[in-house]
């Protein structure tokens, strides 16, 4: 497979979850728009990935290159670089979502992507609706829905809004309600990109504190941030990315010294 | 404890290798069938919220047309009305399921593009979804079939459980074209106008509505290699007491494993660009 991929540290045991990355590199056709013209403009930018022109007027975006990634259980990975270095790319691979174009993804536990709280929110339907609707969608079964139904609902304090659709609700009510369904599925390994912070200041409390709890209790926290206050403060260890290449992971004792380094472009 | 959930992705390692991970999207979509029924019900119930009669309003539009349509019908072709209305009102309301899981059909990966692309859920949970979804709505239409099977008297001569073969036939059909155009239309947007054009074309090439004469013929051959006219014999003959032409279930099973080995064949091929289409 991957010439560049390094033996485990340690075989990971089974009962705990871990993620393994070898030579990662995903491609993205863009069709219908031609770069050709753009390329001369954009020979030397400060953001995104590689453009390539591929066959047929379609163009491809090269937005990982050959990344390797270990985590163990207990691993808080803080992910750092440019707009469109290819972080949430990479979080979305390891969601399940996008195919390796090269290389291999390994997950071992139950994974949820925290990515945008919106998912599977219909504005139409009432609170309690979507609570079911989202939970489902977060790989619940009818019946642990209902089951944790009423503690979702308790926790988004929306209380007889619950039954009104969710298109009469504020911005931050709307938050609040996609917070609380998103958060109540545990999970082994988490993926955000940028800590949530929803609602007013009282909500933002008790959201941070239900965050930190289901961070404890998740093996792996993979968190993509422009924040290094909020990686210092929640990873113990720190990637940086540039232009689809991920450097190596470092403690996060050396994210200055990772800051330090000369980007690859 | 060991952790059951495992996932590993790989690059293409060939043909085999992504049949085998199409497969296993297969194998997964189908345990998650509650999902799709979720979403399906979700969207039934979403797509008529503040409205009194919901899915009823297009039972009731659907009862209208029959009655308008069977009797100009019985009038212009000279078939009396107890012939021609349960024929009309068959044909409505299964055509309706026919055409409408094919046309939306088109939209299920595309309206799906929010989930798929941040979350492992398989991707024909989505195909599922709009297959199901015109279950649901076939379920309130049949308020019209019961009505016209008791009116007409026709459950005296009727063949259910050879009706109920050919609907699940025709399930298995629509499948794979709903599999197809969503594919399809993900990747060329021009794709969902041009199978609503065959969809109307096809319906006035069906006989939903007119009553086949006699098969010579530019007419047998209308009919021969109509493939949504087998489609609908398959249910419709049953349940007005008539025998299917001998060869429409051999032509639905075979249009049945062409269909799904081409459908699924493409989706193995691009399974991993659909979500970058979208």
């Amino acid at each position: 497979m991957s010439r560049s991929a390094k033996p485990p540290t340690a075989p990971p045991r089974p009962d705990q979850a871990f993620i393994s990355v070898r030579g990662l590199t995903l491609r993205f056709p863009v069709y219908g728009y031609d770069a050709k013209s753009l390329k001369k403009h954009l020979a030397r930018v400060a953001v995104g990935g590689r453009l390539d022109q591929a066959r047929h007027g379609s163009t491809t975006v090269t937005a990982i290159t050959g990344l390797d990634l270990e985590l163990r259980a207990g691993d808080r990975l803080g992910l750092i670089g440019h707009n469109g270095s290819g972080k949430t790319t990479l979080l979305r691979a390891l969601s399940g979502a996008y195919e390796p174009d090269e290389g291999q993804i390994e997950v071992r536990g139950k994974i949820a992507p925290l990515l945008d709280l919106s998912l599977g929110i219909d504005p139409t339907a009432t609170g309690l609706e979507n609570i079911r609707l989202r939970g489902r969608i977060a790989g619940l079964s009818a019946r642990q829905v209902e089951d944790k139904l009423e503690e979702i609902a308790a926790f988004t304090g929306l209380g007889p809004f619950l039954a009104m659709p969710m298109k009469t609700y504020s911005a931050g009510m709307q938050a609040r309600l996609a917070f609380a369904v998103a958060t109540a599925v545990e999970a082994d390994v988490l993926l955000m990109d940028e800590w949530i912070a929803v609602g007013d200041a009282d909500f933002q409390k008790i959201a941070h504190q239900r965050l930190l709890g289901l961070v404890e209790r998740a093996g792996i926290l993979v968190l993509a941030s422009h924040d290094l206050d909020l990686i210092r403060l929640y990873c113990n260890r720190v990637m940086r990315m540039d232009a689809g290449v991920g450097s190596e992971v470092v403690s996060i004792k050396a994210l200055d010294e990772l800051l330090a380094r000369p980007s690859v472009r | 404890m060991d952790i059951a959930e495992h996932m590993l992705r790989t690059g293409s390692r060939g043909f085999r290798d992504d049949l085998g991970r199409a497969v296993d999207d297969l194998r997964r979509s189908v345990r998650g069938l509650g999902l799709s029924w979720s979403l399906a019900w979700h969207d039934v119930v979403s797509r008529y919220r503040g409205s009194i009669l919901g899915p009823f309003w297009i039972t009731l539009s659907m009862a209208v047309m029959v009655l308008g349509i069977g009797f100009l019908y019985a009038e212009l072709q000279n078939i009396p009305l107890a012939t021609t209305l349960p024929f009309v009102a068959l044909g409505i309301v299964f055509w309706g399921l026919i055409s409408q899981t094919v046309i939306e059909g088109c939209e299920s990966f595309v309206q799906a593009s929010g989930m798929l692309s941040q979350t492992s859920l398989p991707m024909l949970t989505f195909v599922w979804r709009t297959v199901l979804r015109n279950l649901a709505t076939l379920l309130h239409h049949l308020v019209i079939v019961v009505a016209v099977i008791a009116g007409f008297d026709l459950w005296r001569v009727m063949d259910l459980p050879l009706a109920l073969a050919g609907l699940a036939l025709v399930l298995a059909n629509i499948s794979w074209m709903c599999l197809l155009t969503a594919i399809i239309s993900a990747r060329f947007r021009d794709i969902p106008q041009i199978v609503m054009s065959i969809m109307q074309f096809s319906m006035f090439m069906t006989p939903v509505f007119w009553q086949p004469g006699e098969r010579v013929g530019l007419m047998d051959a209308v009919l021969t290699w109509n493939p949504f006219f087998h489609m609908l014999d398959a249910i419709r003959a049953p349940l007005m007491g008539a025998a299917p032409e001998a060869s429409t279930f051999s032509v639905l099973i075979v249009m049945a494993l062409a269909g799904w080995a081409v459908a699924f064949g493409l989706f193995t091929a691009t399974r991993r660009r659909i979500v970058h289409y979208l």
